[in-house]
């Protein structure tokens, strides 16, 4: 009698031991006993989490001002080749029907007509130039942007045949001829390669605004990430009348426009 | 004594099923959470990737760098420009960051440190077509 309580009274314990165990690994994160060790992944990016954004307040844009193309040429290394055949941009000014050819035109404003709007590489989601390159020497990042790898890009140009913005440019010439005032801080490009803005991935990994975005005097463009609802930019795109660049063509842009 | 092993028959039955319904419930409160995700521990996305870069020192022995310096520079450019993973953690633990800019950060300060090597076993890299060499850094 007395020996078979003692073994019962064993049997439980052990069982109550691990039971006990489990549900301190289960509730206490430190305990797990098959944990993943997150940190191990901290230095590599999570696709899809971040979508880059920017939203352009055109109504505090400034005529005649181009410190946004200046700053962002520079920092940049853009060549500047004087000649509107050979132009190499990745942000530039348009007139309204150039930049929204295919929105309502019929009675804009004459001050709007007359105003001019920023256009820069949209970073669509659905980007037709990715799709169209042979080589993958553009393609969509994990964070929304549609960056360029110069070293695989062989020239064929066929991005900037399927690119509806105008958003690319050929190097026809060495580019480094036309470098008024280089830094060293990026690289160049060659002859022969396509190039376009890169949404300043080289200033974001240093926690860095855009340079375009630092350099506006009128605080007119708002960088963000559009997948955090709480972002600026997001604020700003729900308190505003915003629209895109030929919204039409399903390429989901990431720039936005404020008219 | 007949009435007092009956009792504690009952006593021990009434136990057991006590120990049973404890235990089955902390069994499956445990299962629930074993399987929970922290939340203490969501993965950071690396958007400033402020990471310690310890250049006072190379990457690797003179021998190997010398032997498979293209092969490391390779992997650097496509895991940095296409993956976003700008950071090298060498054999010893130390972090870099895959960059020119970190071996030229010590080497540039000999102006012929490629091309030397590169004219005399007459390979013509394409790097300085577009990075600044060693030649041309103020």
């Amino acid at each position: 009698m007395m020996n078979e309580e003692r073994r019962e009274f064993i049997k439980k314990t052990a069982l109550g031991v691990l039971v006990g165990l489990g549900t301190v690994s289960g509730i206490v994160p430190a305990f797990s006993l098959e944990k993943t060790v997150l940190p191990l992944w901290d230095e590599k990016p999570v696709p899809g989490k971040i979508r880059w954004g920017m939203l352009i307040d055109t109504r505090k844009c400034k005529e005649g001002c181009q410190q946004c193309a200046a700053a962002c040429h520079h920092a940049h290394n853009v060549p500047d080749f004087r000649n509107k055949k050979d132009e190499i941009k990745w942000i530039w000014q348009n007139p309204y029907q150039k930049v929204f050819p295919t929105a309502s035109q019929q009675f804009v404003s004459k001050e709007i007509q007359d105003r001019s709007f920023l256009a820069l590489c949209n970073h669509c989601v659905d980007s037709p130039c990715t799709k169209a390159c042979p080589t993958e020497a553009t393609f969509k990042r994990w964070d929304g942007i549609v960056a360029m790898d110069y070293h695989r890009c062989i020239g064929c140009r066929f991005c900037m045949a399927a690119c509806p913005y105008g958003s690319r440019s050929f190097n026809w010439q060495d580019p480094r001829t036309a470098i008024h005032d280089p830094v060293t801080t990026y690289p160049t490009r060659e002859q022969g390669v396509v190039e376009k803005c890169n949404f300043c991935s080289d200033r974001l990994v240093k926690g860095q605004q855009p340079a375009c975005t630092e350099a506006c005097p009128e605080q007119a463009l708002t960088f963000g990430d559009l997948n955090d609802p709480r972002s600026d930019i997001r604020q700003l795109l729900e308190t505003n009348e915003t629209m895109q660049r030929k919204p039409e063509l399903g390429t989901k842009p990431s720039v936005f426009y404020i008219i | 004594m007949q009435w007092q092993v009956l009792r504690m028959e009952v006593m021990m039955k009434s136990r057991k099923l006590l120990w049973i319904v404890a235990g089955t419930a902390i069994i499956l409160f445990a299962l629930l959470n074993v399987f929970r995700k922290g939340e203490a521990e969501t993965p950071r996305a690396a958007v400033a990737g402020s990471v310690a870069i310890d250049s006072a020192k190379c990457i690797a022995s003179a021998a190997f760098m010398r032997a498979n310096h293209m092969q490391v520079l390779y992997e650097w450019r496509n895991s940095s420009v296409r993956t976003g993973n700008r950071v090298h953690i060498a054999s010893n633990g130390s972090k870099f960051e895959k960059s020119l800019n970190t071996c030229l950060g010590c080497h540039s300060n000999n102006r012929l440190f490629c091309f030397n090597c590169h004219s005399y076993a007459n390979v013509k890299p394409k790097c300085w077509n577009c990075h600044l060499s060693p030649m041309e850094t103020p």
